[in-house]
């Protein structure tokens, strides 16, 4: 017989084999083909649950002592001797597993309808490329001085209002930033993070990186296309280039100040959500609702103190002066408007630290 | 169970009730709620500030015609030596140099002496109006022709010539007499223009735009989505009652906190620019009605797109993927209908009719806001030689802000028109949602 | 489409007359799938009174049949009635079905007796009659001294339990509990127990899913096992487990000469049948799978047979058993 009751007693708990010995263990376990038994459905039925009836006394059931089948093992831990890979290796685990995903499966998942949005983006930034590539095939001058690479144009590139700044760069901005953080803190995986050798710093820091790097290969990638189709068709040579490449350069820094001013405001707020959408909505509403209601002052009341408030028009203005077109705000220096972007980033920066330090690693 | 009788207000105190209850109760919850309802006030409050600011502070007044100026070095302004009959050039002609000296006098009283005197309307046609305030265009040392510059026999009057050109738009013509209305106040114009241009930016741009858009974004695309994602939808469907009504019941709760948030927001704008705008009277009562156009534009616009994006995040786990451009969309059809109101896209949008009601209000409240602009362009000297932009501040964008109700409808029926469409599209959206809603299949 | 203006309780989807002599849960052929993939196949059940347990492991297919009932997913094939009414965009039947769904979110800045009477309104109570239909069926759980508490600091079982109260509102005559003791300490296992088996004796038709067996075995021998989507066993536990010892154990085995092998194996006494399926394989028939396999070897051994594969064709629900019975899903 197999029943519980004839097991062979166990071996006291001090006498027991070392944990990484499981072989006797397996033999512990009651095996329903063995010789002596005669096993039944019944009686194996009964031999597990132990009784017979559906309604005895509860209270005796559950003080119940459990199944003796099973053996108490010693756990002993040791300490892990490996080599811990370098940090910079740890870190860009993290930043390869954001960046991957947009491209294929296995890696974060970003959610087809934002990686539709990307590619929407991507072709659509790619309009002034495709008009230079055009004007040269063509021989057009009249559409080259249109399209063709300038200060406004670089400028219209990437600080442009509409449609850029109004329908692409901070949508995709508050597609990416929506759940990077905010669903570590819902779904409880930044516990995955943090149980292992990674720092929080380092942890936001690739958050950080790896939503720029995205938007950076959509705004940067598309600047560098264009400029680049310029010097194809029209077959510019190393006099123009050294020309124009310090505004290429100018473009080239506030595009990183863009990517840097939405990413720190739009991480901020993913910070402080528990949701996965009123991240994207926020930065959405910060950006055009500053700039909608510094339109209607300085349109009203020719006052434009408010655009100071505007993420977006503090960076326009930031990026006209650096790139030299011409201003087109006028009652306040660019620096001021440089020292607001600074204060912007800082005011997200810490708001994202110390959410990010005092995150509970709990499933909230 | 046994039902005891109820009070009429107890009977009707069941699911509907509990919905909209529980949704207030949960939207109380909710710190995102607060946020967004507090940004929105702060926002809108850092605007009304700047109205005060800018509503208090004095308009510079300007010379319009250069007759307070004394060209001539003699001591007297250039108007009073033209009305006198000196040679304004000369510093040796002069009204001191009269047989009884006449003293001279402040050239502050040849600034803003000859303000608007119009009385006309705004219809098809040649019409004449402008009374000559400060006397130099009567002036008798003028010829009959010098007092009538605009060849149409009748002296010291002002041309409106309102006329359809061949591409069917109205287009207006005017031409003053020289000296007539020419120098006016520039304070008091400028003070009534910005402040009906701040009433329709605001209301159009920052009620029904701003919140008219955002707070749906915010508040209702998760009304039942979020619901869904958590699970605890299942207490709701578990009860015996059809999903089309937890949908309507849900926009109901919501807009049970966003009506009357708008509300307040609201009758405080209205409070601030009656008491600080422009005019002599203590209190713009006539603005009341704009306010209520704009409170109401917002409260529908609140409405249908509280419906769509709810129904949009039935739809989808991502509808707010989808909300976000038809946002963008609206924004652009918002600035599309200040500068073309009829145009036929606007028909396809939210955002073209409700901002349709604000209109018709506007112009049902300010029937002569077109004159005004009219005037202000013109501005006392848009005429013949003068080559400079004599128009008024203020006018350019109170005409930007200001349009006519489209459709080519009086004001009265446009608004009732506008009203039907959008409460057409709430219940169109309620019935797309519930629809869509009825069928989803929920794990 | 249409509101409810009367707010009276009858969701007016569709004119709803209750079938007075429909059973409370028929299902009849019932299939889901998704995709190619079949969540329950060809169902047919007909319950009405007493209390049910579904057992059945992880993914069998419990949830499925609940929400199938709940009318919160779409039949693929067959038909569903509560009551005689198809569920499924219809809501009117759940005026007697009271549900607790297996979800561990609530909302948690509820008190319990808000919870209860505010969802209590949604049966057409209103607020007077459901803040004392609220106290009654917080006190049948055994509530009331926290019913005034956030459901945020309840525990598990207390949740659970609220849960319970919410579906017990209006008196239902269906009530179904998915997973009702998951998670439950012991001491609230038994409340919730108690509970339901208080149901039960009121008559009312209960359906508890679980995938362990002890629980339900303690709350009912009434019970329905599902496993891979398909209904394996229905009926009396007892009776079930004693069919289970009736049912005869095949073994197949797979063999060079399948023919010589079954002269050797026929001599085993336990045998009672042995047939042949195609050329390559032997099939043998027992009551006692432990002393074929105990003796199996060594007559392989000893006749030099040569065999690729072993194996108990049909025993899934021996091994669903084995599984539910292990306790293992604890």
């Amino acid at each position: 017989m197999n029943s519980p009751e004839d097991t062979p007693p166990q071996a006291p708990l001090d006498t027991l084999p070392a944990a990484s010995q499981r072989a006797p263990e397996m033999e512990a376990i009651p095996n329903e083909y063995d010789s002596a038994a005669p096993v039944t459905g019944k009686i194996r039925l009964e031999a597990a649950w132990g009784s017979t009836e559906g309604d005895e006394d509860l209270s005796a059931a559950n003080v119940a002592p459990p199944k003796s089948d099973g053996q108490i093992f010693k756990h002993q831990y040791k300490q892990w001797n490996g080599v811990l890979n370098p940090r910079w290796m740890r870190n860009w685990a993290i930043l390869r597993h954001h960046l991957l995903g947009v491209f294929k499966k296995g890696h974060r998942p970003w959610g087809m309808p934002i990686r539709l949005y990307l590619l929407v983006v991507f072709i659509a930034s790619l309009s002034d490329v495709g008009m230079t590539l055009l004007s040269g095939l063509i021989g057009d001058s009249g559409l080259h001085s249109i399209w063709g690479v300038n200060r406004d144009n670089l400028y219209g590139h990437v600080l442009g209002f509409f449609p850029r700044n109004m329908l692409y760069y901070p949508v995709v901005a508050a597609l990416l930033v929506g759940g990077v953080i905010s669903e570590d803190r819902q779904h409880g995986t930044s516990a995955l993070y943090f149980s292992r050798p990674i720092t929080r710093f380092d942890y936001v820091g690739m958050k950080f990186l790896s939503v720029a790097v995205i938007q950076g290969l959509i705004i940067l990638v598309t600047l560098a296309l264009y400029y680049f189709a310029e010097i194809a068709t029209m077959g510019r040579g190393w006099a123009w280039i050294i020309d124009t490449f310090p505004m290429f350069l100018a473009t080239v820094i506030s595009a990183l100040l863009l990517i840097f001013t939405y990413t720190s405001i739009g991480l901020a707020l993913s910070s402080v959500s528990k949701g996965k959408f009123f991240p994207g909505i926020a930065l959405l509403s910060i950006v055009l609702g500053t700039k909608v209601l510094a339109f209607i002052v300085s349109n009203l009341f020719d006052r434009e103190i408010l655009y100071l408030l505007s993420p977006y028009d503090c960076l326009a203005h930031v990026g006209q002066a650096i790139i030299g077109t011409q201003p087109t705000y006028d009652q306040y220096s660019w620096t001021w408007s440089l020292a607001s972007v600074v204060a912007m980033n800082a005011i997200a920066l810490y708001v994202l630290s110390t959410r990010v330090s005092s995150m509970e690693v709990t499933r909230e | 169970m046994a039902r005891k009788p109820d009070s009429i207000y107890r009977a009707f105190d069941r699911k509907a009730s509990a919905i909209v209850e529980f949704t207030l109760r949960q939207y109380r919850t909710k710190k995102s709620t607060w946020v967004v309802l507090g940004v929105g006030f702060i926002a809108l409050a850092l605007i009304f500030l700047i109205y005060i600011d800018v509503m208090s502070s004095e308009f510079e007044s300007i010379d319009n015609d250069g007759d307070s100026t004394d060209y001539d070095n003699d001591g007297y302004p250039r108007g009073q030596e033209i009305r006198l009959g000196t040679d304004p050039w000369d510093s040796e002609s002069h009204p001191g140099l009269f047989d009884t000296p006449i003293e001279p006098e402040p050239a502050s009283m040849y600034i803003n002496e000859d303000d608007f005197d119009w009385d006309i309307t705004s219809k098809l046609g040649t019409q004449t109006t402008g009374i000559d305030d400060d006397g130099d265009c009567l002036n008798s040392n003028k010829t009959s022709s010098q007092k009538d510059t605009n060849n149409n026999g009748i002296p010291c009057d002002i041309i409106v010539e309102y006329f359809k050109s061949s591409d069917g738009n109205v287009y207006t013509f005017v031409s003053a007499d020289s000296g007539v209305d020419e120098d006016p106040d520039e304070d008091a114009y400028s003070r009534e223009a910005i402040h009906l241009a701040f009433v329709l930016s605001i209301g159009k741009l920052g009620f029904v735009l701003l919140l008219g858009i955002f707070l749906p974004l915010f508040m209702a695309t998760g009304l039942i989505r979020d619901e869904m994602t958590s699970g605890t939808m299942h207490f709701m469907l578990a009860k015996p009652i059809a999903r089309s009504e937890v949908f309507l019941y849900r926009t109901l709760g919501y807009l049970g906190i966003v009506w009357p948030y708008v509300i307040v927001l609201g009758i405080l704008g209205a409070l601030i620019s009656g008491f600080v705008g422009s005019g002599d009277a203590f209190f713009r009562f006539a603005d009341l009605g704009v306010w209520l156009a704009i409170i109401f534009a917002t409260m529908m616009a609140t409405l249908v797109y509280g419906m769509l994006f709810n129904a949009l995040g039935v739809l989808w786990k991502y509808g707010i993927i989808l909300a976000i451009p038809f946002a963008a969309w609206e924004l652009g059809m918002a600035l599309l209908s200040m500068g073309a109101p009829d145009a036929f896209l606007l028909r396809f949008s939210v955002i073209g009719w409700a901002l349709m009601i604000v209109d018709s209000a506007a112009m049902l409240v300010w029937p002569n806001i077109d004159l005004f602009i009219l005037m202000g362009n013109w501005g006392g000297g848009g005429d013949g030689g003068w080559s400079f932009d004599s128009s008024l501040e203020g006018s350019a964008p109170l005409d930007f802000f200001s349009s006519k109700p489209g459709l080519g409808l009086s004001p009265f029926l446009g608004a009732i028109i506008a009203t039907l469409v959008l409460m057409f599209q709430a219940v169109l959206f309620w019935f797309i949602g519930g629809a869509l809603f009825k069928g989803k299949e929920i794990q | 489409m249409i509101p409810d203006f009367d707010q009276q309780g009858k969701a007016q989807t569709k004119e709803w007359v209750p079938e007075i002599t429909a059973p409370a849960i028929l299902l009849e052929n019932v299939s889901k799938s998704y995709g190619r993939i079949f969540a329950l196949s060809n169902i047919t059940l007909a319950l009405n009174g007493g209390v049910t347990g579904v057992l059945g492991m992880n993914g069998a297919g419990k949830s499925t049949l609940f929400n199938l009932l709940m009318g919160k997913i779409k039949v693929s094939q067959g038909t569903i009635k509560l009551f005689g009414t198809d569920p499924w965009k219809n809501p009117a039947p759940y005026a007697r079905v009271g549900f607790v769904p297996e979800h561990e979110n609530m909302y948690d800045w509820m008190t319990g007796h808000g919870f209860v009477s505010t969802f209590a309104r949604l049966n057409g109570l209103t607020r007077d009659e459901a803040s004392i239909e609220a106290d009654r069926v917080l006190e049948f759980v055994g509530l009331t001294d926290v019913a005034h508490k956030k459901i945020g600091q309840f525990s598990k079982g207390m949740r659970q339990r609220v849960k319970i109260a919410h579906a017990l509102v209006n008196d239902p005559d269906l009530i179904i509990l998915d997973e009702p003791l998951q998670g439950c300490d012991p001491l609230a296992r038994t409340t919730i127990m108690n509970v339901i088996r208080e149901l039960g004796r009121m008559g009312r038709t209960v359906l508890v899913s679980s995938h362990i067996l002890q629980e339900i075995e303690r709350i009912t021998e009434q019970i329905v096992i599902l496993h891979q989507g398909r209904l394996l066993a229905l009926g009396n536990l007892h009776s079930i487990r004693e069919r289970l010892d009736q049912i005869p154990h095949r073994i197949s085995i797979q063999s060079d000469n399948p023919k010589e092998l079954a002269k050797d194996v026929i001599d085993i006494d336990e045998v009672f049948g042995i047939s042949f399926p195609d050329g390559k394989n032997l099939s043998i028939q027992t009551h006692n799978l432990g002393a074929i396999h105990s003796q199996l070897p060594r007559i392989i051994v000893e006749n030099n047979h040569k065999v690729s594969t072993i194996d108990n064709p049909d025993d899934d629900l021996a091994s669903i058993l084995n599984y539910l019975t292990s306790g293992s899903g604890l």
